[in-house]
């Protein structure tokens, strides 16, 4: 996840791996995520899946983002 | 490598107070992470910041729900205080002269502590509501923390107070005041006891976050001037209030008198509390 943050926004967010953790944990304690022990070729691993919540949040917070990002465009271009 | 991570990890996460099955679950997880692929101790970060940023999401959450319980609880002691405090009109309480001592020292208890608890319960309970983000700064959960703390303190005096004013009068008092004053102080601090539990939860994390802490003026979201100068103004209404409601009662002066008393009382809280509670910087 950090991987495509990192690649996505061309280096722009770099953040440390470690520090993304308790922002999932809020997230999932918010009903946003959900997340589950499964196993991938011999090792356990913690997946986080977006709720159907998170997923509404989601969307929702996008089209707020895209017109907050619209306005400031209009003003500062 | 990795198990060095992990080590640090613990340790630092030992050292901003984040134990037991928390702190299991964070370092299974960092372990799984480490593990995903060579380069990920690297990019993992320094385990200092990583239980930073822990401690800073969960104190900022902890601190909020134990000046919520603390509320609630102080609630309960409230109405436990009012039906008390009304019901003595009728118990037939003795001629204050004749208060042996520690019935006098329970009664200056009774009516000061409910005041400390009431005014730091809020404050708790407002700054806690108005500041919703996930991670606030250290000084400001402080602030939080010793308002809850404070208010849970003065709380439980004011029911040991009652109770001991109920012991010391019992003889002179109605049985049924006595009685609805033991059991009703003894369960409302059985309730306060358990809102200190979060409490002492969200006092023994450390996170480090920069920033200040609010004052009165962002409590109340009132325009800001001096701090002082907004006390007086209180400690006016205060004891304007007090005079007033002497008058209504028919003794003007004893009414000035007590507005004096509460306004005194108003100020010297300001200046041995109001660094200590948030209220000035």
């Amino acid at each position: 996840m950090v991987e495509e943050l990192r690649g996505a926004s061309e280096g722009a967010f770099d953040l440390a791996e470690g520090t993304v953790y308790p922002a999932l944990y809020r997230l999932e304690r918010a009903g946003l995520l959900k997340s589950r022990w499964t196993s991938l070729g011999g090792r356990r691993r913690r997946v986080y899946r977006l709720t159907a919540r998170g997923r509404a949040e989601l969307a929702r917070e996008r089209k707020d983002w895209k017109a907050f990002a619209h306005a400031v465009e209009v003003v500062v271009t | 490598m990795i198990e060095q991570v992990l080590d640090e990890l613990r340790r630092e996460l030992g050292a901003v107070g984040i134990r037991g099955r928390f702190r299991r679950r964070i370092l299974v997880e960092s372990e799984d992470h480490l593990r995903s692929d060579p380069e990920a101790p690297a990019r993992f970060g320094a385990p200092h910041d990583v239980a930073n940023a822990f401690a800073a999401e969960l104190g900022a959450r902890r601190s909020r729900r134990a000046a919520v319980s603390a509320f609630a609880a102080l609630a309960v002691a409230g109405a436990v205080y009012a039906v008390a405090f009304v019901g003595a009109s009728f118990a037939g309480v003795p001629d204050p002269d004749t208060f042996p001592i520690l019935a006098v020292l329970a009664f200056a208890a009774i009516v000061f502590a409910p005041q400390v608890a009431f005014v730091s319960g809020v404050l708790a309970v407002i700054r806690a509501l108005r500041r919703r983000e996930p991670v606030l700064p250290s000084a400001e959960l402080r602030v939080i923390n010793r308002r809850t703390g404070l208010a849970l303190l003065s709380g439980l005096v004011t029911m040991g107070a009652l109770a001991l004013f109920a012991f010391e009068l019992r003889s002179e008092l109605a049985g049924w005041w006595v009685t609805f004053t033991f059991v009703g102080t003894a369960s409302a601090s059985g309730l306060l006891v358990l809102a200190a539990v979060p409490g002492i939860g969200a006092t023994l994390l450390r996170p480090q976050v920069a920033g200040e802490a609010g004052d009165v003026f962002d409590d109340l979201g009132l325009g800001r001037t001096g701090p002082w100068r907004f006390a007086l103004l209180i400690a006016f209404a205060v004891a304007l209030a007090v005079w007033a409601a002497g008058t209504v009662q028919g003794d003007p002066l004893d009414g000035a008198l007590r507005g004096l008393m509460e306004a005194t009382a108003c100020l010297g809280g300001f200046a041995v509390f109001g660094r200590f509670l948030g209220l000035r910087r």
